[in-house]
């Protein structure tokens, strides 16, 4: 086996700023070389090194019986890591794109997300890949499927937006008993805006917390994935007219952070919900119902989201750019619920 | 085979058998949905496999055949109705019905879902015990008409693939009559996987064959499967007279041997039938039970003992809405 180091796992090593998707590549490196029971699953990422190169060079430092190339059949191979983590052991499964989770959903949501409440013992596994729009992906492509599995109680959802972020929750998700599906969004994988120096030690970020990404005291503006971006230049876009937003990025959606979000809806009195997601049943509703339930008497105002239309993401780039929520429309929101 | 072998499939045969028997009778009130008939050809495949009680053995899914397999991988009568009549006692505390449960300490793994699931998850658990070069195998039974599924294929494939030790056992189907060996044939070929088709033949021959294919496939072979042929009941008992001759002519056993081990086995269901009938319905709170493991369930805020909403108003909510 190699001992050269494939690029995207040296950057941290050398000192230098990472992508997201480097970050990925380290997390999944680094737990491949601390726990021997994790392996990786998935369509073309041995040998090819997957669609986007996340685990390029992995199987020559860890073989082919823990890079494994599987046939295309996302719920064949979701199943197995099913049985391989009842034995014991932790697998990554890759999916290609986020949107052929389809396929996997029979076996995530009827036996893997059942399984510790059945009595048949917790299972460690972890379902990552590339989410999003804005790559002129079409709807096949492009989609975000955390709301698909929300409903689903058994599960973790971990949708991280920053480096750091993407390589400590990943390591949590691997290290986690539960069944995690991780949400990358491509957007991000290698955008340059979004690199940055990394802890040299293995640290891990805890699933089920938000962190405050702009702290505030007029609005809070509740996010994630690529959209904590998008809220933190609307943020400052809504500065320059003196209304400070806090900005939470919720890092996990299943378990929800609501002692978070209430936390900030109790300090600001107003809240704004963005996610690239589309509207209807996204997790806006929930987060509303649940300020609702615990905060209401606080609430100053109507809570407003910023969403993707209701629609499949369209092919086109004028298309898809009308159909992604875009900085103004935050912006927009942030105006009216201010002066609401 | 083994002595302690014969002895249990002679005891876990008449254990079946009686088994069968009292499920026909029971009041429809208690009366599981399925698994009213058990196939002696199952106990022994099962049998053939290698059962441990410290969760390093084979793996089973007894799935359509329980709880033939279950019995042979340890599970006991008491059990399985406990199970299936969805007791408070339930190896799965009642908040999992069908007719298997999962205890990987004794091998045991259930699921009463979708066609071939469960042939992805014995396949991936079978790649795990070629991983850690275990001595291990899966075995995992199926309904015939699993194969028309595309789940089943996705983990035939990754199995044959893989060249995971499993062995999957397709069921015959219930009521029909008429033989399909050629499209089973052909599966078979297609995945370049091990055939053995089983009728009428001794359960000496099926116990011994259903080792060999264990041995193959641990040694690297990859998964055989397993056909069975639809058997009557009169068939079937008549396979497990002609086993029980055969333990008497060529298996060491004397007729005293068989007796008491027929009444043991008849204790152990007559003990399962006296009990059933008493054990508690499970306590509704165990509904609460949770989901992940290091996360509660939400209570419902309105079944708390005192939600008390008319105190809420205006002051910080509480716990009484039972989140987290």
């Amino acid at each position: 086996m190699s001992t050269d180091l494939p690029a995207q796992v040296t950057r941290t090593r050398e000192g230098r700023p990472a992508t997201v998707l480097e970050a990925i590549a380290e997390a999944l490196w680094e737990e491949m070389e601390r726990d021997e029971r994790v392996f990786l699953l998935g369509e073309d990422i041995g040998a090819y090194g997957g669609a986007f190169k996340v685990t390029r060079g992995f199987i020559d430092r860890f073989g082919s019986a823990r890079v494994i190339d599987t046939p295309i059949s996302e719920g064949g191979f979701t199943g197995a890591a099913a049985g391989a983590a009842h034995m014991g052991l932790r697998p990554v499964v890759e999916m290609q794109f986020m949107d052929f989770i389809s396929p996997a959903y029979d076996v995530l949501t009827n036996y893997i997300a059942t399984s510790l409440y059945r009595g048949a013992g917790p299972l460690p596994l972890v379902v990552r890949g590339p989410v999003g729009g804005g790559n002129r992906g079409g709807p096949f492509h492009s989609q975000n499927v955390e709301m698909a599995f929300f409903h689903t109680p058994g599960l973790k959802i971990v949708y991280p937006s920053t480096p750091r972020d993407a390589k400590g929750l990943l390591k949590s998700a691997i290290r986690d008993d539960n069944p995690v599906i991780f949400e990358e969004h491509k957007g991000l994988y290698r955008a340059p805006y979004c690199r940055e120096l990394l802890p040299r030690d293995d640290y891990a970020i805890p699933l089920g917390k938000a962190r405050t990404a702009l702290e505030g005291e007029d609005l809070t503006i509740v996010t994630y994935g690529l959209m904590v971006h998008r809220s933190l230049e609307a943020a400052a876009e809504l500065a320059k007219d003196r209304i400070r937003a806090e900005v939470i990025d919720l890092r996990t959606l299943l378990p929800l952070d609501e002692d978070g979000i209430v936390a900030s809806v109790q300090k600001t009195g107003k809240l704004l919900v963005v996610h690239e997601d589309t509207r209807t049943g996204g997790i806006a509703g929930e987060i509303a119902m649940r300020v609702n339930e615990r905060a209401f008497e606080w609430l100053d105002g109507p809570i407003l989201r910023v969403t993707a239309i209701d629609a499949p993401v369209p092919f086109s780039g004028e298309l898809e750019d009308y159909f992604l929520p875009s900085v103004a429309d935050v912006v927009t929101a942030g105006r009216y619920l201010f002066r609401y | 085979m083994s002595g302690d072998a014969v002895e249990d499939l002679l005891y876990q045969g008449f254990q079946g058998r009686l088994l069968e028997e009292s499920l026909r009778r029971m009041p429809p009130s208690l009366r599981p949905e399925a698994a009213t008939a058990v196939d002696v050809r199952a106990i022994v495949i099962a049998r053939a496999m290698r059962q441990t009680v410290d969760g390093r053995g084979d793996l089973c899914c007894p799935g359509p055949m329980s709880p033939g397999p279950a019995l042979a991988f340890g599970a006991t009568p008491l059990e399985f109705l406990r199970h299936v009549t969805r007791r408070g006692t339930s190896p799965a505390s009642a908040r999992a019905g069908g007719t298997s449960w999962t205890d990987l300490r004794r091998g045991l793994i259930g699921w009463d879902g979708g066609r071939g699931t469960m042939t992805q998850v014995l396949a991936g658990a079978a790649l795990a015990f070629a991983q850690g070069d275990q001595d291990r195998a899966a075995l995992v039974f199926e309904r015939r008409s699993a194969i028309e599924t595309g789940a089943w294929h996705e983990g035939m494939n990754f199995a044959a693939a893989q060249r995971a030790p499993v062995i999957v056992v397709l069921a015959p189907p219930p009521g029909r009559g008429r033989r399909d060996r050629a499209e089973i044939e052909g599966v078979a070929r297609g995945y370049g996987v091990g055939l053995l088709w089983f009728g009428g033949e001794p359960l000496i021959d099926v116990f011994e064959s259903v080792a060999g294919a264990r041995r193959r496939a641990v040694a690297g072979d990859g998964p055989s499967l397993i056909a069975l042929a639809p058997r009557t009941d009169v068939d079937l008992r008549a396979s497990h007279d002609a086993f029980v001759e055969w333990a008497l002519a060529e298996g060491g056993r004397t007729r005293g041997d068989l007796e008491s081990i027929e009444r043991a086995a008849a204790a152990g269901v007559d003990h399962a039938l006296g009990r059933i009938g008493k054990e508690p319905d499970p306590d509704p709170e165990e509904a609460l039970a949770p989901v992940r493991t290091d996360t509660p369930s939400i209570r419902p805020w309105t079944r708390m003992k005192s939600p008390r909403p008319d105190e809420l108003a205006g002051t910080a909510p509480s716990g009484a809405f039972g989140v987290h």
